[in-house]
This record gives C-alpha cells, structure tokens and sequence, in this order.
C-alpha cells in the first residue's frame, strides 16, 4: 500500500549514492603489506583478513574494527580498545587452559586490530551440510556423525571450563581443523579437531545462566542450519557437555529453564 | 631485503629481514653468535651508550624461535613507528618487547646481554633502506648491512652462525622460558612430553600470547 | 460512496484532492485510539481498496504532562484519558468530516502499555463499539508504531528499531511475524532518558526527551564517561541511568561549591550575596579560578548540556551498534526508526551514517508518528480487519505484556 502523504515521507537523511558497492579500504595496518591480504568475512563491527604474519610463509587471521564515523571519536576509541583487548585476553586465556582456539599473534589496540593463528580447514557447518545433504533424520546409527557432534560438545564444555562463555556459538563459528594424522587429506569430512572461531562477542563468566543460555543459542542456530541432525544434537550435547566439568549438570538444567522461557523475557510495556 | 634466510651462505653472518606489515623503511638484521667470550664488554657498551654499539643484544638461552624473536622486533617497530616509545630507542625496545611484563629492568636482565651470556643474538633495525646499496657520499657513515657485519665481526668475539630455528633450539633454556613466561603451571604441556615436537609450537604459542598482551 | 473526503489532516497539508473517479468500492475508515501511556491520541484512517492508498482524515493527540521533576502516574494519566476522550474523539469525527456511521471499525490498544490508562481507553472503545454497533479490533501498540512507519515512510522492508518510554526493541520482519531480534533487558531507553530528565528536574513540556535533545545540543565540549551496555544485540540502560544521576550529582555539589565561593568572593568585594548563581555561571573567570585552592584547579566542569549530551551520544551509539548488527544478521540495508525517541534527530543522523556506510538508508517519521497517536493504532487495525480479523467484546481486553511478535501479520507476505 502506497502513502498519499508524500511530503510525509522523510527521505533518507544522508542519503548515500545509490547501487555504491560496498567495498572498505584495507586498514592501516595492511597498507604495508608486501603480500596480498583477502578480505574473509566483513561483520557489523569487524572485517577479517587472511594475510601473513612477520614472514611471507606464515598465514595469519587479521580482526580488523574500523572506527565507526556515527559514534563519538572519544567513546569509538574507548570502545575498540575495549573490545580487542578483552577478545585478546581471551583467546589467551583459552589457549593458555588447554581450549582449542586460534593463538594470539599480534595486538594492536589503538590501531582497533588482533592477529591471530590462521586456523586451516573448513567450518563444521559445511562439514555437516556436506554430510547431511542427503538422507533423512539422522540418529546414533549415524557415527561419524555422532562423533563430530561429540567434539563439538565437548569443545564448549571445554570453553565453558575454564570461564569464558562465547556469545555467538553456531556451527560456522567452529572449524574442523586437520589434526597431524589427517593432514592435508582432502574430504576428510568430519575428521579434525574442533577450534571454536570469533571471540567478539565472548566474555569470562561462570555463570550458569550465562552458560545455559550461550548452549541455547547454540542450539537454536543448529537446529536452523541443521534441522536433520537437531534431535541428535540435542541427545549428543547433554551426554557429552554434562561430563565436561563439575558444574555442567547444573547448566543443562538451567537450559531446560531457559528453552521454556526462550532467550528473552516478556517485557513491560 | 629478501625474506628467505641466507643459510646456505655461511659467510654472511647478518641476515636482513623484511618483515610484513612493516613501512618499507625498516629493515631488520640479525646475526648470531655462539661461544661468546667477551659478553661483559657487549654491555658494558650498552650501559655506556656508546653510540657505535647501538643494537639489540640478548640473550640466546631466553629464546626459543624465530618467530619468538621476530614478534618482538614487530612489536618494537609498531611502537618507534607509533611514536610510543618507553625505552630510549627502538633496539631496547626489541629487549622489553620480548618480556611478558611491563617490568622494563628486569627485561634487560632477563632477555638482554649479561657480562656471562655465551650465545647472543644481535638485532640491528636500519631505518630508510635506499642507504643499503650505496652509502651517499655526502654521508658515508650510514651503516648498512655489511658495514654492521664487518663491525660486529670485529668487535664480537664468538663464532658466528645462522639465525635459524635448528640452531635457537640448541641454545634455549627450557627452565628458564618456562619460568620467564609463567609455563610451568600448564598442566596440559606438560603432559606432551611424548610428542617434543607439538610441544616446543604449542610453548611457542603461549610465548607469542604472553608477549602479545604484555602490560594488556 | 462518493463522500468527498475532506483533507483535515493534523498537519493541515492536503493533497491528492477528489479522486471521485466513479470508483466501484467504497474505502474502509477505521478510528483508532491510544492510550497506552501520557498520550491520548484518536486518529481516523481511510483505506482505497481501489488504489491501494491510504489517508489520513485526522489525527488528534493530547498529552498529559507531569510537573518538572515528576514522571506520569498510572492513576492520573488514566484520569486524564477518561477526561479527554470524548472531547478528542469528538474533534477527530469532526475533522474528518465523517459521522459515526461511516466508519468500518473501532480499533484500541490492546497492549502494551501501562494498565491503568490502556483500561480506560478500552472501555471508552469498547462504549463506541456498542454505541454505533462497529466491530472492535485489539491492536499491539507496537505492531501499530512499525505499520504507520512504514506507511508514512515507504520503507519496504527495514530492520526496525522501535524506541520509546515504555519499548526498546530492534525488529525484522520475517514469515508473518515481526521478530524481535534484539531489545533492553531492562528499561526502555526513553524510560533512561525521561528519568534522567526528572533527575536534572527539567521541563516534561512538550517532552522530557525533547528537553533533554536541546540542552545536549549545547554541549559537547567534553564527553563525559557513562557505562556502555551491549550484549549482542541486547543492550541495558538501567546502570547507564545510574551513573548518569551519580554525576548529576556531583555537578549540584560542585555548583553549590561554585556558588559559595563565588558568595564569599562577591561578600568580600560589595557585602551584596549573590543568590542567583545558574549552572550558566559556572565557567570562572581565571583570576578567580588561581585565587582557589588547587582541588579545584583542574577540575572538570560538569554542566547539564554535557551531561546531555554524553547521555545521548552513549545510549545512542547502543542503539545504533545493535541495529547495524540487526542489519548484517538479516542482510537488509534500510532502518526504519520508529517510536518517541525516533524523533530525536541525533539519533536519526547517527542511524544515517550507519545506513550509508552499509550502502543503505534511514526512514524516520516526524512527532506526529513516532510519538503515540490515534492513527498508527487506527492504520493497523483497519489492516487486520481487512483480512477479517475482529475482536469480540468478551475478549476486547487490555494487557501490559504483549509482546510484537506474538501478533500474526496476515496481510504481509
């Protein structure tokens, strides 16, 4: 239904040329670069680049977090310092307690960039896309399956362990990374040890409602993406997280609560 | 200003570096000694600020790879090239970037030359890399790589040899990076013994981390 | 059919006059009114099957304002809404020049809102209802603020971020639902920005927000540090008010400090006290300034314009931040801003530069829409009901929690 009113219409204020593709100068970092950087994945907040780190030979993810032209200079600063630190110290923090997630390379928070571990292989949820294309729902018969389900478990049980929970767990924000004895095997499937990706929206609690809730979330985007394996899932994941730290049956627990009630709250009006 | 390490070559003991990310007019050099007899008089130089000394001289036994070492060269660089300098100049700098404290003293102590180092590594960063082919003559003394070689040559007594990870892995101290970047809590390294290998890039790792979020 | 539909819209601009083109079905006009929170509003809708346009006949608000320093009651804005109704209802029959029995349908807010005046307009609906024998429509309050904003914008398919007193929430829609993909976990940000207001004790008049959007564009001279609260795209103000009333505070106690200083100085020159010192006079003249211990030598000067300001450039920038993440998650490009604190033309600007950044645009509305108001209520409802939606008087309720994406969007693909 169209308006009469057309001088009600506001139109857009700053209106940007229309059809301007998107494309973002490389940050400042990489304008030295002898080696090519490739633009990987371009967030709300962050870009990430795929470039080398101090030598041509050694790839390295770049988290890039542009300043953003509509926020106050001085609360912009404030705000990408904060958040690459605290990604930073976490990815530490993980790496340092055993939980599987890219090294940390290079900080630069005044400059608003991390550089990481380049992690190599594909991400789970092209894994089980690949896996699942055909067929129906799957069930324990299904091992390799169940297996790969099992390592993802157990690697958020692993996070989850030692005090950090992520924020935005879904199935592409792991990889499947080759391990020494599958390396380099193309269309290794689900074989590979799972690194949990993208720590930027992660931050340190224990919380069992911060924990139950980032399982739900989890949960819902693998049923959405994977809605063959949802049920599966689901069995796998309260087997194989409950045994993941002392304090894990609780979380599940607390996760029934929270599936009833969903993420949110009714609200006031 | 090639990338590659010129090991094949064992007359010249100075490797020069470009490294990614960097502006162009950095050029970082490296050489390596072993057996070397006259540390005290290295810092003594240092301590001195006797300008012809000018270098980044540590300790080999604190380092366990390139890439350790070259992180800190990074780091340094970013820091003189941000005009953030805490230390008198880029190559101290080079020193304290190595620690995974803020504590600038103990860093020197730590990862810096001391009168009973044997085997050292020596950094010197070259800003603006058009001196290198041709010293101009209006200013001849600008040092180049092998006017850096034919010094350190001269004035380190030990044998020199190639910045490799084969031959930084001979000299590490494992107790002491254990201890200087806090490993020995680490209760999953430590069970890796097995596997020397994963354990020695799953070390390097922690120590590019602990590095990375100095004082952070 | 062939009423000739007068053009009496609140803003008083007609156009698109006589469409009397011998057109075979008749428009559908709905009445709608709100009451959900300080505004009573009663507006009149026309719906063109024919042309697929709509049409504003009238669109009536009265506001019930609080003194400074005080917010609206439940009790007395229920009062004020009973007071006024059929005064507004009456003018907004009259400007659209059409009787009671032109009209299709009696929509009114169902919820949310706050009990006591939603219940009164109900019943005041629902008193219409019987009285010229129209069928009732119970529209959500937010579903209404999301379709006239559309309507009036043209914006096909924004992510939404609807903000007022009572609501924060960012909104895509997607199979016949909005979805509400982020929103506060506490209070709404307009709910920060009215309580901030009565905390400074500044004018409710026309708006508290709107009082404080003038005084924080006197400032910024200094952006003073509140606490930044996203959660993915969740966000909270409660502790950002907080601070916001701590350094409030302190600024009373340093313009006390100011003032006796300034007393003693003046006590000590002329014996006259000055009584009037302002928050204006706070800047001291630098003579002054060396003559005072050195506490007070590099102290900030906190003002309300900086305050304001840094209120507004933090939990907009949150605001923002959320719906640019509501945008990359869905892949849209256009934001519609919706709701009272929509009108805030900070706000709209820093939402632009966001849109464009991301290739896209903003829509927003002027105060007519974004603040409550009969119309949006009367547009949604008439929307539902021609789809064949109607609420029976048994279940012509009212309820403080209902949420937007309960509400089943039938006539949306």
């Amino acid at each position: 239904m169209t308006t009469l009113l057309s001088t009600d219409h506001r139109p857009p204020s700053s209106a940007p040329q229309p059809s301007t593709p998107f494309t973002p100068a490389p940050p400042p970092i990489l304008t030295h670069s002898p080696s090519a950087s490739t633009l990987i994945t371009q967030g709300a907040e962050a870009r990430l680049y795929k470039t080398t780190y101090l030598l041509p030979h050694l790839p390295c993810a770049l988290k890039y977090r542009p300043p953003k032209p509509w926020r106050h200079p001085i609360l912009d600063a404030r705000l990408t310092r904060q958040r690459i630190l605290a990604e930073a110290r976490i990815l530490a923090k993980c790496r340092r307690e055993g939980v599987r997630v890219p090294a940390v390379y290079a900080v630069d928070e005044g400059g608003g960039w991390l550089a990481m571990e380049w992690v190599p292989g594909a991400a789970v949820r092209a894994g089980l896309n690949a896996h699942l294309a055909t067929g129906g729902e799957r069930d324990e018969s299904d091992a390799a399956l169940v297996s790969v389900l099992r390592r993802v478990a157990a690697a958020v049980g692993g996070l989850h362990s030692v005090g950090v929970v992520h924020g935005d767990l879904t199935t592409s924000n792991m990889m499947l990374a080759p391990t020494p004895n599958h390396q380099g095997e193309e269309g290794a499937g689900l074989e590979g040890v799972i690194v949990i990706i993208d720590f930027g929206l992660a931050s340190q609690s224990a919380s069992d409602e911060d924990r139950a809730v980032d399982l739900y979330v989890l949960e819902r985007a693998f049923a959405s993406t994977h809605p063959r394996a949802e049920a599966l899932f689901t069995r796998v994941l309260e087997a194989e997280y409950g045994g993941a730290f002392r304090g894990a049956p609780v979380v599940l627990r607390k996760l029934e609560e929270v599936r009833l009630r969903g993420r949110k709250r009714s609200m006031l009006g | 200003m090639a990338a590659e390490p010129p090991s094949t070559a064992p007359a010249a003991c100075l490797e020069t570096i470009q490294l990614e990310h960097v502006p162009p007019t950095y050029s970082v050099n490296v050489a390596v000694f072993r057996d070397v007899e006259n540390a005290e008089f290295l810092q003594q130089q240092l301590l001195s600020r006797n300008t012809e000394f000018e270098y980044a001289f540590i300790d080999a036994t604190s380092i366990i790879s390139r890439l350790q070492l070259l992180s800190a060269v990074y780091k340094a660089i970013t820091v003189h090239s941000g005009g953030n300098m805490k230390t008198p100049n880029i190559h101290s700098e080079i020193v304290w970037s190595l620690s995974p404290n803020n504590n600038i003293s103990e860093a020197y102590r730590r990862y810096g030359i001391t009168p009973t180092s044997q085997h050292i590594i020596v950094v010197k960063i070259l800003l603006s890399p058009s001196s290198f082919s041709s010293p101009t003559p209006t200013n001849p003394q600008t040092p180049s790589p092998s006017t850096i070689q034919s010094h350190l040559l001269t004035h380190v007594r030990g044998r020199p040899c190639p910045f490799s990870d084969a031959v930084l892995s001979s000299f590490t101290d494992w107790p002491k990076v254990r201890k200087y970047y806090k490993l020995n809590g680490v209760g999953w390294l430590e069970r890796m013994k097995d596997d020397e290998a994963l354990r020695r890039r799953e070390s390097e790792m922690l120590v590019l981390g602990s590095m990375a979020l100095r004082g952070l | 059919m062939t009423k000739p539909i007068p053009n009496s819209t609140t803003s008083g601009e007609g156009r698109e006059e006589g469409k009397g083109k011998g057109a075979k079905t008749k428009p559908r006009y709905g009445l709608g009114c709100e009451g959900s929170a300080n505004k009573l509003g009663i507006g009149i809708i026309a719906h063109d099957p024919e042309t697929n346009q709509s049409r504003i006949l009238s669109n009536i608000r009265h506001t019930f304002v609080s003194p400074p320093g005080t917010g609206f009651l439940p009790k007395d804005t229920a009062k004020h809404h009973r007071s006024f109704f059929v005064r507004i209802a009456q003018t907004a029959l009259r400007e659209a020049h059409l009787s009671p029995r032109d009209l299709d349908c009696i929509c009114y807010t169902k919820g949310p809102g706050m009990g006591a005046p939603l219940q009164s307009v109900a019943v005041a609906a629902r008193t219409l209802s019987l009285l010229w024998d129209k069928p009732l429509v119970g529209v959500n309050h937010c579903v209404g603020h999301i379709e006239m904003g559309r309507e009036i914008t043209g914006a096909e398919n924004p992510v939404v971020l609807y903000v007022s007193g009572g609501n924060t929430q960012v909104i895509a829609y997607a199979e016949q639902r909005y979805r509400i993909f982020g929103e506060t976990l506490d209070i709404a940000v307009g709910n920060c920005l009215d309580r901030f207001a009565r905390t400074l004790e500044i004018s409710n008049d026309p708006a508290p927000g709107h009082n404080i959007e003038m005084l924080a564009r006197k400032g910024g001279k200094v952006l003073l540090d509140l606490p930044y609260a996203v959660k993915g795209m969740d966000c909270s103000f409660s502790g950002i008010l907080a601070s916001a009333d701590i350094l409030a505070g302190q600024m009373r106690e340093q313009q006390a400090r100011i003032r006796k200083r300034e007393q003693k100085q003046t006590n000590g020159e002329s014996g006259a006290p000055n009584g009037d010192a302002t928050a204006k006079q706070e800047v001291i003249p630098e003579g002054k300034e060396k003559s005072q211990g050195r506490s007070e030598q590099n102290e900030v000067i906190i003002t309300p314009e900086d305050l304001c300001f840094s209120l507004q450039e933090t939990v907009f920038a949150m605001l923002v931040e959320i719906t640019e993440r509501a945008m990359a998650h869905v892949g849209s490009n256009q934001v519609l801003i919706v709701g009272g604190v929509g009108c805030n033309e900070r706000l709209q600007e820093m939402m632009g530069l966001m849109a464009a950044e991301r290739g896209g645009s903003v829509y927003a509305t002027d105060e007519r829409f974004c603040i409550d108001n009969g119309i949006m209520i009367a547009h949604a409802g008439l929307l539902a009901y021609e789809t064949g939606f109607q609420t029976p008087l048994e279940e012509s309720t009212c309820t403080q929690r209902f949420r937007t994406d309960e509400v089943h969007i039938k006539w949306r693909d």
